[in-house]
């Protein structure tokens, strides 16, 4: 894979680019600022780029905006945003456009090498890889209109590893349950909350949508 | 007494009743002064000009001898007073601001000097803080002497006396007057006209005289200004104090923080790579789950860091400013949280935090103690005034007594010159604003 890489700090920015060079991808741009940031996703068009939200010159969230404008531009366009703490504002904001190829992780997963592949993967697929800790917060959200309440106890994990950006196999084996079983459950959350697209990996995330959509926006 | 609502004769007895009574009142409370001073002034001045009486003179000598005399009646008129307003004014001012209070709503907080205790010293005197006495029985007479006679508060209201009986006085007197005069007249057959005439307009003053308190007690009945500075450099190091402690405790928090958590992981992992160092030829096996712990450790390092970090400075409100954070504030809380905002543009940092930590403290409330089913947040600034609004449908009654961080939040406020505001009665709902002045970045 092509892959852009933008993080201010040398070690942890060298760290990634060796490790997935390791793996046989090539980093085609490893940048450091949210302007070059910017530019490096639209010159190159990676297929995935790995960004940090706190980018200098401002040091507030530039590589997030970095990484939503260049989705604004090229609809889709495969983004992994690592942070030292995740946001459900954040998340909300990432997913909004409906595209999937998102993922949004805790800096620490970068120690887990293969998980860190793995969510690098899917992202580039157009899956999401969101972090846990922000799924589980997405989902304890107390709702108006509560869509989970149609859901039952078993649908509502599946839905959970879904967030994540699993597939029904990886699904299938964190729950000990065998993938058709999965591929159902999958099949009546996708009914309960009125998801109909027929691409699966869109389907996928759009299921995560329609649960955020009916959760309500704070209005501005 | 009450006062029927709407126009018409009744209401206009009732006022001008009201009128009559508190212009007596008003008199009654003012005239000390003068009922000291004329009489002074009308003897001193007999007596004084006895002294020149028959005296034959060229005109300028006269001329300076009548000065004289002047000055010489004036002293007098200066020496009662002295000796008399020490003595009244305290308690004419007190009952004159408890009419202010009731009658106009003209509040004024006032502080008397309290008597200091008495020290026994080592060498058996007693200090009474001024100087030493024999025994403690002078010292306590001496000290409530000196604190009650030597109060600036005291001599302020003197100055009120003085001023309210040649303008409250005369102006609250002469409804009285007129009616006194009025009535003098009817008896008298010839000048009946005049008499009513009188009459009638002191009636028609007496709802209106009264209301010279007004002004003399706004400008006259208040603390002296020198202690009013001097209790905002109270209040002032009071909030400085508050601050400090808080800034040490937060600084200890952060180092035991540290140094209980992150720090100690840190030399646990270094032990266990130092352990995987020396397995890795002989048991690479062993190595490498001790290397899996190590990886363990460092997470959980990590997320200890995080949540050290999110209660000193939440990295929203680092990279977003106050309004995001709310809404990432709302987005995490256990109830269903609407956030209406009318904020241009980002507070100034320290306000924005102090702010941030109150809304978090107040949606931390209403999830432990309000049972609450709806929270609105509303965060707006007008008027160069920085204000958040919390309010939830719950069970109402909070109170800042209860200990329920309401009053550290108020701390925190002050120190910005802000204020919170509660209106929590029991049964809901609760409507918490905290409103800090402050400039737009």
């Amino acid at each position: 894979m092509r892959i852009v890489v933008a993080e201010d700090l040398f070690l942890l920015r060298n760290g990634m680019v060796q490790l997935v060079e390791a793996f046989g991808h090539t980093v085609v741009a490893a940048v450091e600022s949210g302007p070059a940031t910017l530019e490096a996703l639209l010159e190159h068009r990676p297929d995935v780029a790995i960004v940090d939200v706190r980018l200098p010159p401002t040091f507030s969230d530039e590589g997030l905006q970095a990484a939503l404008a260049a989705r604004r531009a090229v609809p889709g366009l495969p983004v992994l945003i690592l942070s030292q703490h995740v946001e459900q504002l954040y998340a909300r904001e990432l997913l909004a456009d409906g595209h999937g190829g998102i993922g949004y992780q805790l800096k620490d997963r970068v120690l887990d090498a293969e998980q860190f592949l793995d969510a690098l993967t899917r992202v580039a697929g157009g899956g999401t890889a969101l972090d846990p800790t922000v799924v589980s917060k997405l989902l304890a959200r107390p709702t108006r209109a509560d869509p989970l309440a149609a859901l039952t106890e078993r649908e509502r994990s599946v839905l959970e590893l879904m967030a994540e950006g699993l597939s029904n196999a990886a699904i299938a084996g964190r729950l000990f349950l065998s993938e058709g079983a999965i591929s159902k459950y999958t099949t009546t959350i996708f009914a309960k909350l009125g998801v109909v697209t027929d691409d699966d990996t869109n389907r996928r995330v759009r299921a995560v949508l329609a649960y955020l959509e009916a959760t309500g926006r704070s209005e501005q | 007494m009450r006062i029927p609502p709407r126009g018409g004769p009744l209401r206009w007895c009732a006022e001008v009743g009201l009128g009559l009574y508190r212009s007596v009142v008003l008199v009654g409370l003012t005239c000390v002064v003068p009922l000291v001073a004329v009489p002074v002034g009308i003897g001193g001045a007999r007596l004084a000009g006895s002294w020149t009486a028959g005296l034959d003179a060229p005109l300028a000598v006269r001329m300076l001898a009548t000065l004289g005399e002047g000055l010489a009646v004036a002293f007098w008129i200066a020496a009662a007073l002295f000796i008399v307003y020490p003595l009244t004014s305290r308690a004419l001012a007190r009952a004159a601001r408890r009419c202010a209070a009731e009658w106009l709503e003209v509040r004024h907080e006032v502080h008397y000097r309290s008597v200091p205790p008495v020290t026994r010293m080592a060498t058996g005197a007693w200090w009474d803080g001024e100087e030493y006495h024999k025994t403690e029985r002078e010292a306590r007479r001496r000290a409530a002497v000196h604190a009650r006679f030597h109060d600036p508060q005291l001599h302020w209201d003197g100055l009120w006396a003085v001023v309210a009986s040649v303008t409250v006085l005369p102006v609250s007197a002469l409804p009285l007057l007129a009616l006194g005069l009025g009535i003098y007249l009817a008896v008298t057959p010839a000048l009946l006209g005049y008499g009513i005439a009188l009459i009638v307009a002191g009636l028609l003053a007496a709802p209106f005289a009264w209301r010279i308190l007004r002004p003399v007690a706004t400008r006259l009945l208040g603390p002296v200004p020198r202690t009013r500075l001097s209790r905002r450099v109270e209040e002032l190091e009071a909030i400085r104090a508050d601050l400090t402690q808080a800034q040490a405790a937060e600084l200890e928090r952060i180092e035991r923080g540290l140094h209980d958590g992150a720090q100690a992981r840190m030399v646990a992992m270094g032990m266990s790579m130092g352990a995987a160092e020396q397995l890795v030829d002989s048991n690479p096996d062993a190595a490498k789950a001790v290397l899996a712990e190590a990886r363990a450790t460092s997470a959980t390092a990590l997320a200890e860091l995080r949540t050290l970090v999110r209660g000193i400075n939440p990295p929203v409100l680092a990279e977003r400013g106050l309004v995001d954070a709310v809404q990432a504030l709302a987005l995490d809380a256990a109830v269903v949280v609407d956030v209406l905002t009318r904020v241009p543009s980002r507070p100034e940092r320290p306000v924005e935090s102090a702010v941030y930590f109150a809304v978090a403290e107040l949606l931390a409330n209403v999830a432990k103690h309000a049972e609450a089913e709806r929270v609105t947040v509303e965060l707006s600034y007008a008027t160069r005034t920085l204000t958040a609004t919390v309010e939830d449908d719950g069970v109402g009654g909070a109170d800042p007594a209860a200990g329920s961080g309401l009053s550290g939040i108020e701390r925190r406020v002050h120190a910005f010159g802000g204020r919170l505001e509660i209106d929590s009665p029991a049964g809901g709902p609760t409507r918490i604003t905290v409103a800090v002045p402050c400039e737009l970045s």
